[in-house]
């Protein structure tokens, strides 16, 4: 019981109070910037060659601001607001008009989830196992060299490395496509040809994502474990004749884990932010051009829509890793 | 062991990653058969949305320029308007009220129904009686009643005189297009409906596309000859036409370099980047400037009219004096812009309809520099500036004085600094012991000039340009791109803006009301209200008076027509609410490895512009290479 209340019941109040402060941000911030969504989309319009009769502006600009839920005082706009994200509806997208926005999030969010799992999983994975053993085994000529790709690695700028994986395997050596989550003219099916279409057109970003990750992992790791090997515990155990593999596995890399486990979890939260660059970069679809995007065009719903799903996520993988993390260290327990 | 059990995973591994590999991004598409062109709009947002009716669906993925014909299209290469579903031009009675359209016959839509009056008469009533499509006001405001005279004619009656009435159907990258009324009639929320196939009576029709937004592709129609493109033109030689989306520009070169993207619109450095690296690739001109230069649009700056001190059109003049063009074009678009002393562009009919003639009163133009001091500010040399300047940084321009006149227009305005300082001295400015200058109540005079934040954009470059001069004439200029430079310039929260200074122009033709009535004084705002009309919120009653006049114009009046055009584009050069610099500039580059008798400046048989309607009536004339 007091486990529950000194420890479970203040995180699930803290939950509940980031998801409704953040929210709150998402609704507010876009509203107190210059950029009025309406005003905005008649001047996209425009600017994207639709010549609009300025003598019947003023009514487009009317049936727009009914259109959009943009009527009424911002307190009951705010009111108006919560009542749909209770039933998961963020209204339709501004600019996108008449799109709802979670359709919108359906269209990009596989495309980042498929990318970014695994990209994360597997860097952490990768990071995690490498950095793991370099960091017992520092001194091995292994250790060393995968220090020092790493420390080659991990300061590139992502863009630039990203950008000179798309030139190398695309232009140098032509063994990727340049853009796009498929190849042009093919259909969505289930089947090996477009289950490898998809893949092939995934390698690159994620090869660009993996690599710079793991190099990431493996050093943030790596100096865990060495701190972690000198503590005294572990030397009592070697001069206790423990065997080594039992030390590396359950007195260095468990308890090095713990602080990885957490970064894990905020990676994944993190994903429903998308990525922009790696989008960018390689024309690749997802939820982080779907963003700037939305930011550019002062799409209000649409932030607010994808932001409040990334506060969700992010606060969620907090309040989870809260959870299971007296699982991994027996000290939370006794709180 | 361990080695052969890595020897046999890596054979695994490379096995399974062989249908990875492979430099074709066309999944059934034979790539000799296959034109591929970038959408200049991006990624599409709502790939499965084609009602181009209802907000903005990034029509330019081939709805505007291959699968929809409008009822007429502005072609700016040619000067000319094409009669697509319209079989001439509108007929209107007297006082204009009352116009009637021919429609062309033999045309089919896509899934072969007929087109016919019906369809013309249903989408005009749609559109004014549903809230949510973007005409709706417009038809709405201005339709009393439309309806069928037989089967290829319909009939409408205005509410309120309108001369201009049917230049909503005409496509100047995008107007009020047709639906067609089997399909629509029987959708129960007009709005919402997705339209998806897309049905038109283009000559392509909707193949594929990617549910990501990033490629829709097209294919030929069986019934092409059905199209007005093909009752107009022939047959379009490309069997499929894709566009495509990327996402950055180093992609669009890769792949042009790589002869996977046959057309594309870059940045000026894009554009060198790509030509210095690809053996057949071919900008619209093959020298210098390269660009594509009849653009109908005229970039530069606006005032904000209703914001001392720039509501005075000494001050206004006064800036635009201290501006050395040269360097300002050097600056801005390194030396490529095509100069133009009004607020139309230097190109197609528009010089000889309208700046030449005007020649004689630019020169004759006096400013009251006060204290009995006059100036010409006119310099029908500027443009030679601009050719010495490119001869300097080693690009080749040809002698011809027509080819020049072509490229870097027929005049600008004298850099002169001195008149510019006694124009502010006329009016109370002053300068400081650093020759800072102070407004007439003797604080420093500080212009913030927003544009849009993008740097490739012309309206990025000519403010960043002008703050640069306003600078060295002792100004505290400062350039403050931002996204939310449309909300604040229709606003009127800015002293000065990288903008249009007018609305652009048809592009063809010789009426000028669509650029002259942005300054009509009804459009007009207070400051922190949406203006219709131009952003720099300047209207007077001598150009009110034009517009009156104008409206009372039949278009097809061409004397009278240029003859009141002239008159405008005289009291806007006088008044000086933005200062018009160079045209648009394209950078568009083509790859003839697949596709050649693309229509570049030798041989500008149509629009270059893929993303413009005009792209449709390109496809009969592009030859395949046998590549």
């Amino acid at each position: 019981m007091r486990f529950v209340r000194r420890y479970l019941l203040p995180r699930f109040i803290q939950y509940v109070l980031v998801i409704f402060l953040g929210i709150t941000a998402v609704f507010f911030i876009p509203r107190f910037t210059p950029s009025d969504p309406v005003q905005r989309t008649i001047a996209e319009l425009q600017s994207h060659g639709s010549y609009l009769d300025p003598g019947s502006i003023d009514e487009m600009v009317e049936d727009l601001r009914e259109m959009y839920g943009l009527e009424g005082s911002m307190l009951e706009q705010y009111g108006a607001f919560w009542k749909r994200v209770f039933t998961g509806d963020f209204g339709v997208s501004f600019f996108q008009f008449p799109t709802p926005v979670m359709d919108l999030i359906r269209m990009s969010l596989p495309w980042t989830a498929g990318l970014l799992l695994w990209a994360t999983l597997l860097s952490w994975i990768v990071g995690n196992l490498l950095g793991g053993l370099a960091g017992y085994y520092a001194r091995s000529r292994w250790s060393r060299a995968l220090d020092t790709v790493a420390m080659v690695v991990r300061p590139m700028p992502y863009y630039i490395f990203a950008l000179s994986l798309l030139i190398l395997f695309t232009y140098v050596v032509r063994l990727f496509p340049i853009a796009g989550g498929t190849d042009i003219g093919r259909k969505a099916a289930f089947n090996w040809k477009f289950i490898a279409d998809v893949l092939r057109h995934a390698f690159l970003p994620a090869l660009s994502m993996i690599v710079l990750g793991v190099a990431t992992t493996f050093q943030t790791m790596k100096l865990i474990v060495q701190n972690v090997n000198a503590e005294d515990f572990v030397q009592y155990a070697k001069l206790g004749g423990v065997k080594e593999r039992r030390i590396v596995s359950r007195y260095v890399i468990r308890n090095a884990m713990l602080p990885q486990i957490t970064n894990l979890a905020l990676a994944l939260g993190q994903i429903l932010s998308g990525a922009l660059i790696t989008e960018i970069v390689f024309s690749y679809p997802g939820l982080g051009s779907l963003l700037f995007n939305a930011i550019v065009t002062g799409d209000y719903n649409l932030i607010m829509g994808i932001t409040a799903l990334s506060i969700l996520a992010i606060t969620s993988a907090i309040l989870l890793i809260d959870l299971v993390y007296p699982l991994f260290d027996p000290r939370v327990r006794l709180m | 062991m361990w080695r052969k059990h890595w020897c046999l995973a890596l054979a695994v591994a490379v096995a399974l990653s062989l249908p990875l590999v492979g430099v074709s991004q066309l999944a059934d598409l034979p790539r000799s058969e296959t034109l591929i062109m970038s959408i200049l709009t991006g990624r599409v947002g709502t790939p499965g949305n084609f009602n181009e009716w209802v907000g903005w669906k990034w029509r330019d993925r081939g709805m505007q320029n291959l699968a929809n014909e409008p009822l007429w299209s502005i072609d700016f290469a040619t000067g000319e308007i094409v009669n697509g579903l319209a079989a001439g031009d509108p007929v209107y009675d007297s006082n204009f009220f009352h116009v009637e359209i021919p429609l062309r016959e033999g045309v089919t839509w896509s899934d072969g129904t007929p087109f016919t009056a019906d369809d013309v008469v249903f989408t005009v009533e749609l559109l004014m009686d549903t809230p949510g499509f973007n005409n709706h006001a417009f038809f709405a405001e201005n339709v009393e009643l439309v309806y069928k005279l037989g089967d290829y004619r319909v009939g409408f009656d205005l509410k309120t005189a309108n001369s201009r009435f049917h230049t909503t159907f005409l496509d100047r990258w995008g107007c009020t297009w047709i639906m067609p009324k089997h399909i629509f009639e029987d959708v129960e929320d007009p709005v919402t409906f997705e339209f998806d196939p897309f049905v038109g009576c283009g000559p392509y029709k909707l193949h594929s596309y990617d549910p990501a937004g990033y490629w829709t592709v097209w294919e030929k129609r069986d019934d092409w000859a059905n199209s007005p493109t093909g009752i107009l033109y022939g047959e379009p030689k490309p069997t499929y036409i894709v566009l495509q989306a990327f996402a950055n520009e180093g992609a669009k070169i890769v792949a042009q370099l790589t002869h996977q993207l046959d057309g594309v619109d870059l940045s000026a450095e894009g554009l060198k980047a790509a030509l210095a690296q690809g053996d057949t690739v071919r900008a619209y001109q093959l020298s210098f400037p390269w660009v594509v230069n009849n653009d109908p649009a005229i970039t530069g700056f606006i005032f904000n009219t209703a914001k001392a001190p720039y509501d005075n059109p000494d001050v206004r003049w006064a800036l635009t004096l201290a501006i050395d063009i040269v360097e300002y074009a050097g600056q801005a678009v390194d030396g490529m812009g095509t100069l133009s002393p009004v607020h139309i562009p230097s190109l197609g009919s528009y010089p000889a309809n309208f700046i030449k003639p005007m020649e004689d009163w630019l020169e004759a133009f006096t400013l009251d520099l006060g204290n009995g001091e006059t100036f010409q500010p006119y310099d029908p040399d500027a443009p030679a500036g601009v050719v010495a300047y490119a001869r300097s940084r080693g690009y080749i321009v040809s002698d011809d004085p027509a080819a020049q006149e072509q490229a870097f227009g027929l005049g600008w305005f004298k850099y002169a600094p001195e008149a510019a300082a006694k124009l502010l001295e006329k009016n109370g400015f002053s300068q400081d012991a650093e020759g800072n200058w102070l407004l007439p109540d003797g604080t420093p005079w500080r212009i913030e000039v927003v544009s849009r934040s993008d740097t490739s954009h012309l309206e990025f470059k000519n403010a960043s340009a002008a703050v640069q001069q306003w600078k060295q004439f002792g100004i505290d200029a400062v350039h403050v791109p931002t996204d939310a430079a449309a909300t604040l310039t229709q606003n009127g929260d800015f002293d000065i803006a990288g903008n249009w200074p007018a609305q652009e122009p048809w592009g063809a033709g010789p009426d000028l009301y669509r650029t002259l009535n942005a300054w009509n004084s009804t459009y007009v705002r207070p400051i922190g209200e949406l203006t219709n009309g131009n952003h720099s919120r300047w209207s007077s009653p001598e150009m009110d008076e034009v517009l009156a006049d104008l409206r009372a114009t039949d278009p097809a009046d061409t004397a009278a027509t240029i003859a009141l055009g002239i008159e405008g584009l005289k009291i806007a050069f006088t008044e000086m609410p933005g200062t018009p610099t160079f045209g648009y500039i394209g950078f568009v580059t083509w790859d003839e490895y697949y596709w050649t008798n693309w229509p570049g400046a030798e041989n500008s048989y149509i629009g270059p512009y893929a993303h413009w309607g005009t792209f449709k009536y390109m496809t009969p004339f592009l030859e395949p290479t046998g590549n």
